[in-house]
C-alpha cells in the first residue's frame, strides 16, 4: 500500500470546520479512499494511481493543487508512519514547476522502508524522552541500530512499547487506513415566481420541501442533525439560516418551526431595509445524516422522553427571547461543604457533556 | 300560575356534562382522566378535593413571605417529578436556591429552571412552555413593580394539562386572583423546632377559591426546612403555650422533642 498524508499547519490552528469538510470533498478527486486523522490533517490511499495520474510526483503535485490555498505539507510512504515521517522530513521544491513547486514534500521509496530509516537518528520515532535517554545508555543512535536487534532482545528490556517502536524502525506499521464515509446531504429547491413579500409567505414551500426530505430519509430510517435555508432575495444579499437540531429528527413540522423561528430572529436583526426584501427562492439542506435517537432512555426514567421533546420547544424559545432565559442546574460537586458550591447554572444550549 | 317541572338534580348535571358545561371532577363514562399534579401533601390533596392542583388551574398561593408560599411550591414540584413530571420554575427575582431545593426533594437535573427579563415576559415564557403540552408544573415566582395580566396564560393553561403555581408579592396575587381557578390562603401558624433549632413551620392552608370543587377546604400543613422533613415521622410533636407576637423566641435547649412554637 501507498500512504499519502497531507498536513495544513494553518488550518490546523484556525478553527474552519466548514473549509475542512470543503477541502476532503476536494481530495475525493484525488482518491475515493481518504481518511481525516484530525482537522488539518488527511491521509490518502494513493496505491495503483499512476496509471490515472502518471508518477508519484505527479500525484503528490494534484493533490497539492487540490489541498487549496492554504500551505500544505505532503509525504508518500509505505504506511501510516513512513507517511507522517516523509511529512515531517519534507522541504519544499521536491515537485512540481508552478505553486505546487512551494508545498513541502518528500517521497520515500516503495519497499525500501528499513533501508531507508536505518540512518536515521533514533530519536524520530514517536515516544517519550524517558524511553529516548534509556536508547542512548544502551548506545543506540539511529533507528538501523534498533531495527537490528532481536526482537526478544527488544521486548526483553523495553516491553510491548520497545516491540513497537522497534517495528516502526524498521518501517513496519500494521495500522490500515480507514476511509472516511463521504457526509451525505440532500437538498431541494423552491422558485417564487412573483417573489414571496415576507417570511410568512415561505412557510408553506418551506414545510412542503421539509417533507420532501424528510419522506425520503425516513425510507432509510435516517434522520438529519443539521439544516440550512438559504433564501435568494431581490435587491439584497442571500440569507442562510443554520440550525442544528437538538435531536436526529424527521419530523418536517419542527424542522420548519424552528427554521422559521430562527429566520424571523435574524430577519429582525439584520440592518433596516433589508428586512423588506422580496424573496426569489429558497434552498432547503438537510445533513450529519445519522440513525434517529434511540427511544429507550425513558423506559427507564419517566422525565427522560418528554425532556426530549421538550428540548425542541426550548429551542424555539431561545430563537425567540434570545439567550440567557433558559437554564438548569448541574449538580457537580455534591460532596461539597458549602451547599451553594455543590451545583451550579448552566445555560441550556451552553452545557457540554452535562446532559444526563 | 303553574310553576315549571323540577328536574331532578342528577338529570341537570348530565344535560350539562352533555352540553361540555362540566365543572365538577366527575369523569364521563370512558374518558380518560389525568390525574392532578400532587401538591405534596396528602391532607391538602383531600382539601383541595381534586387530588391535588388540578391540571390547567392557576393557582395563586396567597401567603406573606416567611408563610411558607415557597416551599410548598417546593414540595409540590418535588411531588410531581416523583410522579413522574417535569417542572419548570420561573425565576424571576433569581432567588432560587438548588441546594435548598435539592434537600426538599427536587430532581434538579428534570428541573427547567427559567430567567425572564420582567413579569411580562416571564408570562409570556410561561404560555410558550405551557403550549409545549410536556410539562406538569410551572411555577411562577415573581417580583418586581410591574403588574402584568394573566389572562392570556390562564386562558391557555386548561389546554396544557399544566398548573402554574404563583407565588409573589400581594399586589401580583390580587391580579391574577381574578383570573385564577384555585386561590389558597397559607398563614403561618407555628414554628417548628428540635431540641435548640428551628426545622420549619406549621402554616394553615386555606382554599379560598376553587373552580373544579367547593371552596372552604382547610388543613394544617408542617413545612420542614430542608432536612428536617425525615425528622418528621419520628418524632412526637409538643405544643408550647402561645406568645404573644413580640415576646422573645426561647427555644427549649433540652428539649429532644419536637416542639410546637406558635408563631
Amino acid at each position: 500500500m501507498r500512504v499519502l498524508m497531507l498536513v495544513w499547519p494553518t488550518l490546523r490552528a484556525m478553527d474552519v470546520p466548514t473549509q475542512w469538510e470543503g477541502l476532503l470533498d476536494r481530495l475525493d478527486d484525488l482518491s475515493p479512499r481518504i481518511e481525516a486523522l484530525e482537522e488539518g490533517v488527511a491521509l490518502v490511499d494513493v496505491t495503483g494511481l499512476e496509471p490515472i495520474h502518471g508518477s508519484e510526483r505527479r500525484v503528490a503535485a494534484r493533490a497539492v493543487a487540490l489541498a487549496g490555498m492554504y500551505p500544505v505539507r505532503v509525504g508518500i510512504g509505505d504506511n501510516r508512519w513512513l507517511a507522517s515521517l516523509a511529512v515531517r522530513l519534507a522541504r519544499p521544491g521536491e515537485i512540481g514547476n508552478g505553486a505546487e513547486a512551494r508545498a513541502a514534500c518528500l517521497i520515500l521509496p516503495a519497499g525500501e522502508g528499513r533501508a531507508t530509516l536505518a540512518p536515521m537518528p533514533i530519536g524520530l520515532l514517536p515516544t517519550d524522552q524517558a524511553v529516548r535517554d534509556r536508547f542512548s545508555l544502551f548506545g543506540l543512535t539511529t533507528m538501523g541500530q534498533l531495527a537490528g536487534l532481536p526482537r526478544s532482545a527488544v521486548a526483553a528490556q523495553f516491553g510491548e512499547a520497545g516491540e513497537r517502536l522497534q517495528a516502526l524502525a524498521r518501517g513496519e506499521d500494521p495500522r490500515p487506513l480507514v476511509p472516511r464515509r463521504r457526509p451525505e446531504r440532500l437538498a431541494t429547491s423552491a422558485r417564487f415566481e412573483p417573489p414571496a413579500e415576507g417570511v410568512t409567505e415561505i412557510t408553506l414551500a418551506l414545510r412542503r420541501a421539509a417533507t420532501a426530505l424528510t419522506d425520503r430519509l425516513g425510507g432509510r430510517h435516517l434522520a438529519p442533525g443539521r439544516a440550512v435555508l438559504s433564501l435568494e432575495r431581490e435587491a439584497a444579499s442571500p440569507l442562510s439560516v443554520h440550525l442544528a437540531l437538538p435531536e436526529p429528527s424527521t419530523d418536517p413540522d419542527w424542522i420548519t418551526r424552528l427554521l422559521l423561528a430562527r429566520l424571523e430572529a435574524q430577519v429582525r436583526g439584520s440592518a433596516g431595509g433589508e428586512d423588506e426584501a422580496r424573496i426569489t427562492g429558497l434552498t432547503l439542506t438537510l445533513d450529519r445524516l445519522t440513525n434517529p435517537a434511540a427511544r429507550q432512555l425513558p423506559a427507564f426514567e419517566p422525565q427522560a422522553g418528554r425532556w426530549e421533546e421538550l428540548r425542541w420547544s426550548v429551542e424555539r424559545i431561545g430563537a425567540r427571547f434570545g439567550e440567557g432565559r433558559l437554564w438548569r442546574v448541574v449538580v457537580d460537586r455534591p460532596t461539597a461543604a458549602l451547599p451553594e458550591r455543590q451545583a451550579r447554572l448552566v445555560e441550556i444550549g451552553h452545557e457540554a457533556g452535562t446532559h444526563p | 300560575m303553574t310553576l315549571p317541572a323540577v328536574q331532578p338534580l342528577p338529570e341537570v348535571l348530565d344535560a350539562l356534562r352533555e352540553r361540555g358545561l362540566r365543572r365538577g371532577v366527575t369523569p364521563l363514562p370512558g374518558e380518560m382522566v389525568v390525574p392532578a399534579v400532587p401538591t405534596g401533601h396528602a391532607a391538602l390533596d383531600e382539601a383541595l378535593a381534586t387530588g391535588g392542583w388540578p391540571r390547567g388551574a392557576l393557582a395563586v398561593l396567597d401567603a406573606a413571605p416567611g408563610h411558607g408560599a415557597t416551599s410548598l411550591a417546593l414540595d409540590s414540584a418535588a411531588a410531581s417529578q416523583a410522579a413522574g413530571g417535569l417542572v419548570a420554575w420561573i425565576d424571576l427575582a433569581g432567588t432560587f436556591d438548588p441546594a435548598l431545593a435539592a434537600r426538599r426533594g427536587v430532581q434538579l437535573e428534570w428541573l427547567l429552571l427559567v430567567r425572564p427579563a420582567d413579569g411580562a415576559e416571564a408570562l409570556e415564557l410561561a404560555a410558550w412552555l405551557a403550549r409545549s403540552r410536556l410539562l406538569d408544573l410551572l411555577v411562577l415566582d415573581l417580583d418586581g413593580p410591574s403588574v402584568p395580566r394573566f389572562e392570556r396564560l390562564a386562558a391557555l393553561l386548561p389546554r396544557s394539562d399544566a398548573t402554574a403555581l404563583l407565588i409573589g408579592p400581594s399586589a401580583l396575587r390580587q391580579a391574577a386572583g381574578r383570573v385564577a381557578g384555585i386561590r389558597l390562603r397559607l398563614e403561618r401558624r407555628a414554628w417548628l423546632a428540635v431540641g435548640g433549632d428551628l426545622v420549619g413551620l406549621r402554616t394553615s392552608a386555606s382554599v379560598t377559591r376553587h373552580r373544579w370543587a367547593l371552596t372552604g377546604g382547610h388543613t394544617e400543613l408542617d413545612l420542614y426546612f430542608g432536612e428536617g422533613r425525615r425528622i418528621d415521622p419520628l418524632i412526637p410533636a409538643l405544643a408550647i403555650p402561645e406568645r404573644r407576637s413580640d415576646e422573645h423566641l426561647e427555644l427549649p435547649a433540652e428539649q429532644p422533642a419536637l416542639v410546637v412554637l406558635s408563631a
